[in-house]
């Protein structure tokens, strides 16, 4: 990396830190600090929301999933709009006349205290290990490509977090959200140029977008009902919806999001804005990744993207054998290359049996090479068993060390650092809010002035900034866990929508049948995960209609007195 | 402003959910165009 990059980068960085203890200062209350006394516009709630969800990982794998797999993991986010409708028709309203601090809170005038713990609980479990991922997973990608430390790499994002995240509350963490939102976007505008622009002289955007096509990359919708493939329409319509419904409803760290909205009217738009622009967002971030795909047809691409690994298989005992896959993959590309000019003349003359024969032997050619990558990966796996197979997740970011001029690899990382910041701020941002108003202020101390909750708030703040950190810095050696820790949301998401949804629309449904609704759901999941080869989107499912069918049928079959528990 | 007011488009909140929802399935044929015209 220059010296230029660097600049760009520790510039960036130190602003938006800056910019956040500013925006952030002087605040004494509770409502201040954890809601930003409920001042927000629509424009940064909608931001704020959008940013939450749109961590690091997502600007730098999924490209790298378009560039492998296609555009189809599209359809996870079908379903978010129809679930931003849902939302800002019920919860919305629901939590702003009771002017709730967190989701929890609700549940506890609705049910019982019990509710509002154990969902309290399921949050700070399952978030706390996801925001430690939302740390540690860009920077093990990052520190891996640029030969950095990993070590110094976590503790660099966290503290930088930590440190506008405690002083500014809510309000400082908004703010400087909806910026590294605009940044990371912008890199990702400045990626996709590039890639493009690169291309020989004779192909432009359309013709990229024909390449692309032509190879499978284009391939967003598949209409196939299967319950074991993770992305299709169906599974992005339900599950996704059910996701995003408990994502979005449920999880502290994007209702407290929308509760900063003035008034209802702000934070549904809000929500609103995020259900129109959502599924574009992704569509142009899984489009940049295609067009990475396009440009490797023309500039040799390494055959394997994690530079570590590469290494260490070019200094062992199948140093041989990987040099020979690796000049299979330089004759292939060759060829390939070859085939893919010819494919371009074929398009641009428009003749149908041409691009067909062109398309045809191009992709027998991309089979070969995914061949020969898939054994590499293999040996990969064979020299280091606790070694990634899959590198889809470092695409992106060798294109851009290799590729992108000085000074813009600087403002590249800064998008991805600004999108792992945002991500990891809302985490503890909210973190700390369910612990100190539904556990701290509910069960432990509940005569403190306001002040001093704030005090308790900014010590929650750093303790689960340190939580993260530390998990963070260890997750390298949990291995396999750390695939279980990707999938926790879902394996918790129906139980937490089931509860929700019953507390909204079954009125006649006490605390008990949910209680119980909840742990019978749970169990179910539990043994679907365990127990079947059902892709995770579906788990959602199972936990939010068992929940809701058991909490109906316990609460029938309760004695009348229990009904008014 | 009154926490019941109106959006500022659009007039009515029904007709603005419609708007986000017509949004969605313009998408969806939109990509159902695009991947099936590389079949």
């Amino acid at each position: 990396m220059r010296q230029a990059d660097w600049i760009v980068l520790i510039a960036t960085l130190a602003a938006i830190v800056i910019y956040g203890v500013w925006k952030g200062r002087r605040q004494r209350r509770l409502e201040q600090y954890l809601l930003a006394d409920r001042q927000m516009q629509w424009y940064t709630v909608a931001l704020s929301v959008m940013a939450t969800q749109a961590s690091a990982i997502t600007f730098l794998s999924t490209p790298g999933q378009a560039y492998t797999d296609g555009m189809r993991f599209v359809q996870f986010y079908l379903g978010l709009p129809i679930a931003m409708v849902i939302l800002s028709v019920t919860a919305v309203p629901i939590y702003h006349r009771l002017k709730v601090f967190t989701a929890y809170e609700y549940l506890e005038t609705r049910f019982d205290n019990r509710a509002r713990t154990f969902t309290a609980i399921i949050f700070l479990v399952q978030r706390g290990l996801g925001t430690a991922m939302t740390l540690f997973a860009p920077a093990l990608i990052v520190s891996l490509v640029l030969g950095w430390n990993i070590h110094l790499t976590t503790l660099a994002i966290g503290v930088l977090v930590i440190i506008y995240t405690t002083s500014g509350g809510t309000k400082a963490v908004s703010w400087t959200q909806t910026h590294q939102l605009l940044i990371a976007l912008s890199g990702m505008a400045i990626a996709m140029t590039v890639a493009i622009r690169s291309l020989p002289a004779n192909i432009g955007f359309t013709e990229a977008v024909k390449v692309a096509g032509h190879m499978g990359r284009m391939n967003v919708i598949d209409f196939n009902f299967d319950l074991s493939t993770p992305y299709n329409f169906w599974s992005g319509l339900f599950g996704g919806l059910m996701v995003a419904l408990a994502y979005f409803g449920t999880d502290q760290s994007q209702v407290q999001r929308y509760l900063t909205g003035e008034t209802i009217t702000q934070s549904r738009l809000g929500l609103l804005f995020n259900g129109l622009v959502k599924v574009p967002m992704q569509f142009f971030i899984l489009f940049v990744g295609a067009m990475v795909f396009v440009f490797y047809q023309f500039v040799a691409p390494p055959l394997t993207f994690n530079p570590v690994q590469s290494e260490k298989v070019r200094t062992s005992a199948h140093a041989a054998e990987y040099q020979a896959l690796e000049a299979t993959h330089a004759s292939t590309f060759t060829a390939k290359r070859e085939a893919a000019l010819q494919l371009v003349t074929a398009i641009d003359s428009g003749d149908a049996a041409s691009i067909a024969q062109k398309k045809s032997a191009l992709q027998t050619l991309q089979k070969r090479d995914d061949e020969t990558r898939k054994t590499a990966l293999a040996l990969i796996k064979k020299n280091d068993a606790r070694a990634d197979a899959a590198d889809t997740d470092y695409v992106f970011l060798t294109f851009v060390m290799q590729n992108l001029p000085t000074g813009l690899v600087g403002v590249l990382l800064a998008a991805i650092f600004c999108a792992a910041m945002s991500a990891t701020a809302s985490g503890l941002n909210s973190l700390a809010s369910t612990s100190v108003v539904d556990i701290w202020k509910r069960l432990i101390r509940k005569d403190l002035d306001d002040h001093t909750y704030v005090i308790v708030s900014k010590w929650m703040t750093v303790f689960w900034g340190a939580f993260c950190i530390v998990f963070a810095l260890y997750a390298n050696q949990l291995g396999s866990l750390i695939v279980a820790v990707n999938r926790v949301g879902s394996l918790f998401y129906g139980t937490m929508l089931a509860i929700f949804l019953v507390a909204f629309y079954a009125k006649h449904v006490g605390a008990t049948a949910v209680f119980y609704g909840a742990l019978i759901a749970e169990a179910t999941v539990l043994l679907c995960w365990l127990f079947t080869d059902m892709a995770w989107l579906w788990w959602n499912v199972v936990g939010c209609v068992v929940g809701v069918g058991a909490a109906m049928v316990i609460q029938a079959a309760l004695p009348r007195t229990a009904t008014q528990q | 402003m009154t926490n019941e007011t109106p959006p500022p488009i659009l007039k009515t909140w029904p007709r603005l959910y419609a708007a986000v929802l017509l949004a969605l399935a313009a998408e969806i044929v939109l990509f159902t165009i695009l991947t099936r015209s590389f079949h």
